[in-house]
This record gives C-alpha cells, structure tokens and sequence, in this order.
C-alpha cells in the first residue's frame, strides 16, 4: 500500500505550474511538501484527491496500491484529506459526523467504532453534542478521526495545523502523525512551516516550479 | 416624517385587510351555503391536490438541479435566465403553454401528419378533469421561484465557500455526488426553503388566473369556485364566496401544518440516512444541465407560440401555416389602447412608489422596526390573493374608494410593495458603514453621501427592487378586477376574459403585451445594475 505520482506534472493556463517530478510515498511514511504561497501546493492536492479546477491541466499517474486512480471521481479514488479548516459537518452531531465517512454496515458495529474512535482521542461522552460546542484543537482531532475511520488509502493533508495555537500544534502533530503511522497509510503533507515535518522523515521543495528533496 | 409613505399606503391598509377579509367568517348561513355546494368536496380536493403536487414536483426539481450544479461550480449561469423566468408573468407563460398543448394546439400540428390527423385530437390537455395541465405548468413556472430563492442560499460568498470546502471533505470521505446533495447539502439549505414553498403552496393552491386558461371545469378547482362566487353579482353568491376564501385559507393552513409534522416524524430516519456511510449514487451532472435547458425551454416555446399565434388571426387546424398573417389582433389593441396603457401606468407608478417609500423607510426608521414590515410583507405573500384581495375590496367599500384610480393604484400597491420589501431589505440594510465614515471625513452632506455614494454602490438592488415591483404590480390579476369593478379594464383582466373566448390571435396578442414589459424591466434593471467595471 504506497502512493506512488509518477512523472506527474501541472499546467495552469498553459503555464507550466509545475515541472514533471515523481515520488513514491511507502506505506506509514509521511514525505513532506514545502513551497511559497502560488507555488501549486494545494493544486498539487487537488489534482491527486480529485476536484482540480478546469484551468489546470494534469498530466503523468497517479497509483495507490499500483491502482491507477487520475481517471476516477473523487469519492472513488479512497485518498483521505486533512485541511486548514475541520470542516465537521455543522448540521450533524460530532458522531454522526464520524460515521459519515464510516463503510455502511451493521449499526451497533459501527458506532462501536465511532465510540472507540472517541476513546481514543479523549472525547468519549461527546458524540450527541454539535461540533460546535468543541474547541478548534478538540475539533481538528474529531476530523482527524473522521477521515481514518473512512479508511483512506492515502492521506493529503492540506497545512491542517496553521491555523491551531502555538501550544496545541505540537499535540496535534504528534497525534496525526502516530495515527497516520500506525494505520500505515502513506501521506503527503503540505505546508509553509518547518516545524510541522515530522523528524527524520523526507521533505521536498517546490522552487521554480521543479519539485526538489531537501532533506 | 418620511416614513410615514410606507406607513399610510402599506401597512395601514395591509393590517385592515387582514381584518376586513374575516368578515364572513361570522355569518352561518354563508358556511352552511357553502358546504352544501354540491361540488365543493370534489373541487377542495383538486385545489389541494394540485398545489400540493405542483410545489413537490417544484421542490425536488429545484433542490436537485441547484445542488448538483452548486457541486461543479456552475449555479451562478443560472442566475440571468432565472430573473427572465421570474419576471415573465404566470398568466403570459400560461397562455403560451396552453397554445402549445391544446388539440388544436402547436404539438398536435406537428405531429398530424405522423398519425394522420384531419382534425383536432380528442385528446383533453387544457382544462383536463384532473388538473394535470395546470399542475405541471405551476410546477414549471414554481421551479423557476425555488430555484431563485436556493440561489440567493447557495451565492451568498461566505456560505458558498464554507459549503464548497464540505463538499471537497465528504469527496475525500467517499461520497458520490447525489449522496453530498442528501447528505450535506440539502439538509444544510432546507430551512431557508420553508417559506418560500409555503408561498408556492398556497398560490398554486389558490391561482384563479392561470386556472381560468388551464384548469378543470366540472367541477374546477375550489379558488375557481370562489372566484365566481365573489365575482357574482349576487349578495349570496359573495357571503358564500367570502366564507369559502376563508375556507380554503384553513385548509391550506392545515396542510402545511400536517407537512410540518410529517417532516417532524420522519426527522429521525432522515438523520440516520444521513450517516448511513458513503454511497456511490450518482447523478450525472449533464441530466441536471439538461431538465435546466428543458425549464428554460419551456419558457421559450411559450413566448414564441404567443408571438406567433398573435398575427394569425386564421389559423385551421391541421396546417402549420396560418392561412391569414396579419396584424390585426395588434391593430385593434392600439386602436383601443385603455388596457395596455393603464397596465403600463400602474406598474410604473407601483414601482416608483415603492421604491421612494422603501427608501423613505430604511433611510429614517431604525432596523426594529423592519421586522413589522417583513412580517405584513410576508403575509401578504404567504395569504391566498383570493382572501387579501376580497379583504381590500370590503376595506376601499367602506372608505368609498373602490373602482376608483386611488383604490385600483392601492390594490397594486401593497402586493407590490410586499415584494420589494423582501426583496430590498437585505442588500440595503448591510450597506457597509465605512462608506458613511468615509463621506462624513470629506465633509459631504447626508445627501450628496445619498445620491454620491449610498444609491450608485446600491443600484444594482435598487435596479432589481424596481423591476420586481413592476413585474408584481402587471401581473396582478384577482384584485384589480375586484377593485376596478369593471369601470377600468387592465392587460390581465382582458387577457383573463379572452381566455374563455374563441380569439385565440387576440389572446396571444394581449398575453404577449402581458409578456414583453416586464421581461424588458428586467433587461434594464441588469443594464442598470452592471458593474461600472470589474475589479480582480
């Protein structure tokens, strides 16, 4: 289970956006993608979770589990995403919000898996309340979750940590990351700050429109 | 006091109607005359049914053509088509549909020579015993409205980018697109939907216009019904009529009250499916494009059969070409122009007003104050035209003002004005302060900041406010031929009583005339409301 962009390349209006480049991400492994504001980040992410806008122009594969997934909507192509918002569901409890992701089945075995997954994050006893009535840390965690539960084949996450306090941010990194690490899904994180990369793991640049590895 | 206007020749006599609509609702013999008309069952049925049906079939259409197009970013191509929709008045889009429909009509013409036909069809369309015609013309014409209204939901910038951004997390959770319609979507737009769907409810329950060119006969729908009774020139005949309106205003309270309960028990299985897990349902985009193209064609077919239908005045029935192309039916209506001239006159004048008098309102009354004028505005809406309008007449009876030119202009007036309240409240009352601030540190005058800066920056909605209030006002039909009394003929009485006559070439003529200006008010109003240039 890896994600593998081969030769993936961008153009936005004809102009290219960026350069062909590819990268495999390993199963568990959290590569991470660094670049100025514009340099095509989050375009990046578009273009692999689907949903790019019609002004760009993708070329090159995109293979999750040596799947070929560029031709297929975004709901078919199981690639999970983290942004800078939660965007928990305002109009469903914080449950249900966990189980909209959650494979249909049975009822009792998927909110036994909607309860663990509150366990875990510390919320048990939380799941009638509305999103609403949680603090932004105690909300990113609760989409965290969410987008694990949905079983992803890979995970996009989209700067999900800027927009938390200082203090909550390394909890919150700490947290994704081992859950990331432990359901073994590979991820490609983006962001503009150094310190969100995990230690130890792979970091590329986008610099003049040519994807480069730092470190 | 400036806001006085608004006060005197609105709300005043808005709140009266209320009252004086009631008037029979004392008198016993007028229940007791109108339960045992010996078609009232059946005809409450038809109103009730047929409303009913209309705003469903309108609701579904419009929650799934906007949601679907709201997901591909494209809602916003809807918006100029749906103005012309709006603006184009029921009675006009009726008149064409049922050029269309009918036996002798366009379509059977077409297909004649397929089946072979020599005459026309006994087929039944217009006027069929079940009110089908006249359902799925409302339904059309009420798609257009609830379009218009989740538009206004879906458009507004910072909800829009909030509801985009959920869309793209239920993609990343695996949901198809008709799954993030039911599941995120609707359930996050339904409530604003409330009251315009009570709105359509009860005007395609209780239309009397659109059912004098489409609806049943025997027995017609119940505003039908009630219509002729109060129409009548026999003082039975009105109690009876005015304890039906009345009648009829219960029962469409009751239905939505039953909707609203139905809703409220099957909350608990809606939200379950909610967060039933991702589906892969899927509804292709290009079939939400395609009922889109198939509305506005409906629209487009019916303005031309009117064009078409109004030069020829002879016309037999299996030929596609009128053997007679003239203009007469258009010589005779500017030989004899009374009607056009006064429609025209009361839907500038209503539009004039309106404006000054809403202007008037928000610029010297506090913003508490808005919450009366919505909530008369929205009853006015919200009422069946049949009970308001009965209301009006009893109320200019008494002051001695009906059929004269003060109480036709009122009658227009205050469902003019209860548009154009909704419809300029909001862009008005969020005009930015810092423009204030700005104009008062360069010393301008309140006025110069009025006619400098307020009303440029707000020309667009002035422009809209003007043009919906001029549409409103045109197409009135139920009270300006209560309150004229016969002594002034206006485009929709004439076009009304041709419609239960043989000049199909005059109709057409009179339902274009009924057309063409407030399309043209619309046109203008964008002309109007276009930015003086477009900023990144």
């Amino acid at each position: 289970m890896s994600l593998m962009l081969e030769n993936l390349a961008l153009n936005l209006n004809g102009a290219v956006l960026i350069k062909p480049f590819t990268l495999e991400i390993a199963p568990s492994e959290i590569v991470t993608l660094m670049g100025p504001s514009g340099s095509g980040k989050s375009s990046l992410l578009s273009a692999i979770s689907g949903g790019l806008p019609e002004a760009f122009k993708m070329s090159g594969k995109i293979l999750v589990k040596g799947r070929e997934i560029s031709s297929l909507s975004p709901a078919q192509r199981r690639i999970g995403r983290l942004f800078q918002d939660d965007l928990l569901f305002p109009h469903l409890t914080i449950g249900e919000n966990l189980l909209f992701g959650m494979a249909q089945g049975p009822r009792e075995h998927r909110a036994f898996k909607m309860q663990e997954a509150l366990v875990e994050i510390e919320l048990e006893g939380v799941e009638h309340r509305g999103p609403h009535t949680l603090s932004g840390g105690q909300r990113q965690r609760v989409a965290l979750m969410r987008s694990l539960l949905a079983g992803p084949d890979a995970m996009l996450l989209d700067e999900p940590f800027s927009k938390l306090d200082e203090n909550l941010r390394a909890a919150m990194r700490e947290l994704t990351f081992a859950k990331l690490k432990h359901s073994g899904t590979p991820t490609l994180l983006v962001t503009h700050d150094k310190e969100d990369a995990p230690l130890h793991g792979r970091i590329f640049k986008i610099e003049n429109a040519e994807v480069k590895r730092v470190r | 006091m400036p806001a006085l206007g608004l006060i005197i020749l609105f709300l005043l006599p808005a709140i009266l109607v209320l009252g004086f609509m009631l008037q029979d609702a004392f008198v016993p013999a007028a229940w007791a005359a109108l339960f045992e008309h010996p078609q009232f069952a059946k005809a409450l049925v038809l109103s009730l049914g047929s409303g009913s049906a209309a705003t469903l079939m309108a609701l579904i259409a419009s929650l799934f053509i906007a949601t679907s197009l709201f997901q591909t970013g494209r809602i916003q191509k809807l918006s100029t088509a749906l103005g012309f929709a709006l603006a184009m008045p029921h009675l006009a889009f009726a008149v064409g549909i049922s050029f269309l429909i009918m036996p002798s009509g366009l379509v059977a013409r077409l297909l004649a020579p397929l089946f072979g036909w020599t005459a026309p069809p006994h087929f039944i369309t217009v006027h069929d015993p079940y009110a089908v015609s006249l359902t799925i013309v409302m339904a059309a014409k009420e798609t257009c409205f609830l379009l218009f209204a989740l538009l206004q939901t879906l458009s507004r910038e910072d909800k829009r980018q909030n509801l985009l951004a959920q869309v793209a997390a239920a993609q990343a959770l695996g949901h198809e697109n008709l799954s993030i319609s039911l599941r995120v979507l609707i359930p996050q737009v339904w409530r604003t939907m409330i009251w315009p769907v009570i709105i359509v409810f009860v005007y395609a329950a209780t239309v009397v216009d659109i059912a004098a060119v489409l609806g049943p006969t025997q027995p017609p729908t119940l505003a039908s019904l009630i219509w002729s009774d109060i129409s009548s020139a026999r003082a039975e005949s009105n109690l009876r009529g005015g304890a039906g309106a009345i009648f009829l205003g219960l029962a469409c309270a009751a239905m939505i009250l039953f909707s609203a309960l139905a809703v409220h028990f099957i909350m608990p299985a809606l939200r379950r499916f909610a967060t039933r897990g991702p589906s892969d349902s899927h509804y292709p985009v290009w079939l939400a494009i395609l009922k889109w193209r198939g509305l506005v064609m409906w629209f487009v077919l019916s303005g031309s059969a009117l064009v078409l239908l109004s030069f020829a005045p002879l016309w037999t029935f299996p030929s596609f070409i009128p053997q007679v192309i003239s203009a007469s039916p258009w010589q005779r209506i500017f030989e004899r122009p009374d009607a056009m001239v006064t429609s025209l006159a009361l839907g500038l004048a209503c539009a004039l007003i309106g404006l000054l008098l809403l202007v008037a309102w928000f610029e010297t009354m506090p913003v508490k104050f808005d919450r009366i004028v919505l909530i008369v505005s929205v009853a006015m809406l919200g009422l069946p035209s049949l009970l308001t309008a009965l209301g009006l007449y009893r109320l200019l009876l008494r002051v001695g003002l009906s059929a004269t030119w003060q109480g036709l202009l009122l009658a227009h007036l205050i469902p003019a004005i209860a548009y154009m309240f909704i419809v300029m409240v909001g862009p008005y009352r969020s005009f930015d302060n810092k423009w204030r601030c700005a104009s008062d540190g360069l010393m301008a005058s309140r006025f110069k900041f009025l006619s400098h800066l307020k009303w440029p920056l707000l020309k667009a909605p002035l422009a809209a406010t003007a043009a919906v209030g001029f549409a409103v006002a045109f197409a009135q039909y139920v009270p300006a031929q209560l309150v004229s009394a016969g002594r002034f003929d206006t485009l929709t009485i004439e076009a009304v009583t041709l419609s239960s006559g043989g000049n199909r070439a005059l109709l057409a003529a009179f339902a274009f005339l009924l057309m063409l200006p407030p399309l043209l008010g619309f046109w203008i109003a964008t002309k109007i409301g276009r930015e003086r240039w477009r900023s990144a």
